[in-house]
């Protein structure tokens, strides 16, 4: 095969389409949408301890643990942890939508296989596949609108503690 | 401010001292580099319709075969109807020399005369040796000229004769060859074509793999740029071209030359070549103007008038519009590096440094930015000790 790549493996037969399968952003896409979405993806592997993006770096995409764990932490404590993130987690999201930096760090608390998605790729596929991207944008949308809630909600709960 | 601008005189160095390298070596293998750049160019002017194709549900291998399918019978089309005209063309080649060399020096010498017609102080700046012969042939200007004591600088019609009599024998046979020595990279283009519509992610995809981790994100961006840069700049000069032969073509349909919009589509294309296609390309139009309607004396003043016409819209509308907002460069930069480019690598070298500067600037920018920040450097030492320390885990055992 031409510069070596192998040709992609039937959409059933990958077993990379059944591991993003169970990534919540994909829930409503089709193995074979799912096959379109993944040959835009480029996979990852990170040893355990190593860092995955550094605060203030500009973000380029969104990641999704495939296996193994992420932690997220804030930069001024990097023993406070924001959250651990397992296999079908995403993280970085923020930085498909826009150029932004990275408000945190990522690291991987064990060996991870990871794969990005790149905000340029996914406005390819916004114009190319508007449907697949429209999915994974409603399904993007539902997962910030619950953070939002969940970090309003713990506002709440430490305005009523103090 | 421009990111470019913002890169230090080092970065700079190295950007200017690398294109100029590329130049050279694109330069010894242009036989490669032609067809590659034009596939280049039929891939981003393509790759529009292949996404549109997707777009409609067609998978990529079925919608790059149809486009590349499209784009061939294209060429051959094209191929077939111009053969005929180039291959009688090439057969007429001396004898079309000596006229148009014949026709641009009455030219010359018309333009010579009604300048001292209007400004009679240039007789003693410039005038030469007698010119009433001039006006004979043309019977352009009056014949109260009055012979100047000065040698001409511009060589006689005898000169003329024989020099170009000279170079067509000299140089016709090697136009042929060289015209049949470019067919078989030619063909390459839709086959190169192809595979870069096709293979064109794939490739990126396999060309990140190699990347180290903590320089990935960067990278990305950086690939991302190259090629946002690349598909703009041609995209845009394909606009530009499309535009410059339009407007063209319609000035000379109203001037009422013969194949408006072909001559006009020949000079946009010249004008690739940065400032001398377009004087090459303003200068075939006036030849052809002047040979076709010698007694229409104005005609070549009106084809320059509207050469210069169409400049003008060139620089302060099209371009900014189309290659201007592409490149992002500082004009004086621009001019410094065509000149450059014409000096290291001849006139590959000004049809090529424009690309190959945007691709080297944005390369340039994003590996200084990767060489200077501490942190990524770091993160990349620490993950390579994680590995070693990985990779030498069991190696020692204890007692």
């Amino acid at each position: 095969m031409l510069f070596g790549l192998t040709p992609t493996p039937m959409p059933a037969r990958n077993p990379r389409l059944q591991l993003l399968k169970n990534v919540v952003l994909f829930k409503d896409l089709s193995m074979r949408d799912l096959a379109m979405v993944d040959s835009l993806m480029h996979e990852r592997h990170y040893l355990a301890e190593e860092v995955i993006f550094d605060e203030g770096e500009e973000g380029q995409g969104l990641f999704l643990v495939l296996s193994g764990r992420v932690k997220i932490t804030l930069p001024a404590d990097a023993n406070a942890v924001l959250v651990e993130l397992g296999p079908g987690a995403f993280f970085g999201e923020v930085a498909l939508l826009d150029q932004s930096v990275r408000t945190a760090q990522a690291r991987a608390i064990e060996d991870s296989q990871i794969v990005a998605l790149f905000r340029a790729d996914f406005y390819t596929l916004l114009e190319t596949h508007s449907a697949i991207a429209s999915r994974i944008s409603f399904q993007l949308a539902r997962a910030l609108a619950a953070r939002l809630r969940r970090a309003v909600s713990d506002t709440g709960h430490r305005h009523q503690s103090v | 401010m421009n990111r470019a601008l913002a890169s230090g005189p080092i970065v700079w160095l190295g950007i200017i001292v690398t294109t100029c390298l590329l130049l050279v070596l694109f330069q010894t293998v242009l036989w490669l580099v032609m067809p590659l750049l034009l596939a280049v160019i039929a891939y981003y002017l393509l790759s529009p319709l292949v996404a549109m194709a997707m777009a409609h549900g067609m998978t990529r291998a079925r919608a790059v075969m149809i486009v590349t399918l499209l784009l061939t019978a294209l060429i051959v089309a094209v191929g077939m109807s111009v053969a005929p005209k180039i291959s009688s063309a090439t057969h007429d080649l001396p004898n079309k020399i000596n006229e148009y060399g014949q026709v641009g020096y009455q030219l010359v010498n018309n333009a010579r005369q009604t300048l001292y017609n209007y400004f009679p102080f240039l007789h003693h700046q410039l005038a030469p040796e007698t010119a009433p012969t001039a006006h004979t042939t043309l019977g352009f200007v009056s014949s109260e000229v009055v012979p100047a004591p000065a040698p001409s600088p511009i060589a006689s019609v005898n000169d003329v004769e024989n020099e170009v009599a000279h170079l067509q024998s000299k140089y016709s046979g090697d136009v042929v060859m060289e015209l049949v020595r470019w067919v078989p990279s030619l063909l390459l283009v839709p086959y190169i074509t192809y595979f870069f519509l096709l293979d064109g992610p794939r490739f990126k995809r396999f060309l990140v793999q190699a990347i180290p981790n903590a320089f990935f994100e960067k990278t990305l961006y950086l690939f991302y740029r190259i090629e946002d840069q690349l598909r703009r700049y041609f995209q845009g000069l394909l606009a530009l071209t499309a535009l410059d032969a339009l407007y063209l073509g319609t000035g000379l349909w109203f001037l009422g030359l013969n194949a408006p919009f072909f001559l006009a589509a020949l000079a946009a294309v010249m004008a690739w070549l940065p400032y001398l296609g377009s004087i090459g390309g303003g200068l075939l139009v006036v030849l052809v103007a002047a040979h076709d309607f010698p007694a229409n004396h104005w005609l070549p003043y009106e084809v320059v008038g509207l050469f210069i016409g169409v400049r003008l819209l060139d620089d302060f509308v099209f371009m900014p519009m189309t290659i201007g907002r592409s490149l992002r460069m500082h004009p004086l930069l621009t001019v410094l590096m065509i000149l450059l480019g014409g000096a290291v690598a001849g006139i590959a070298g000004l049809l090529l440094v424009m690309p190959v500067l945007g691709v080297v600037m944005v390369a340039g920018q994003i590996i200084g930015e990767l060489i200077t920040d501490e942190r990524i450097l770091a993160r990349h030492r620490h993950a390579q000790h994680l590995k070693r320390q990985r990779a030498r885990a069991d190696l020692f055992t204890e007692g």
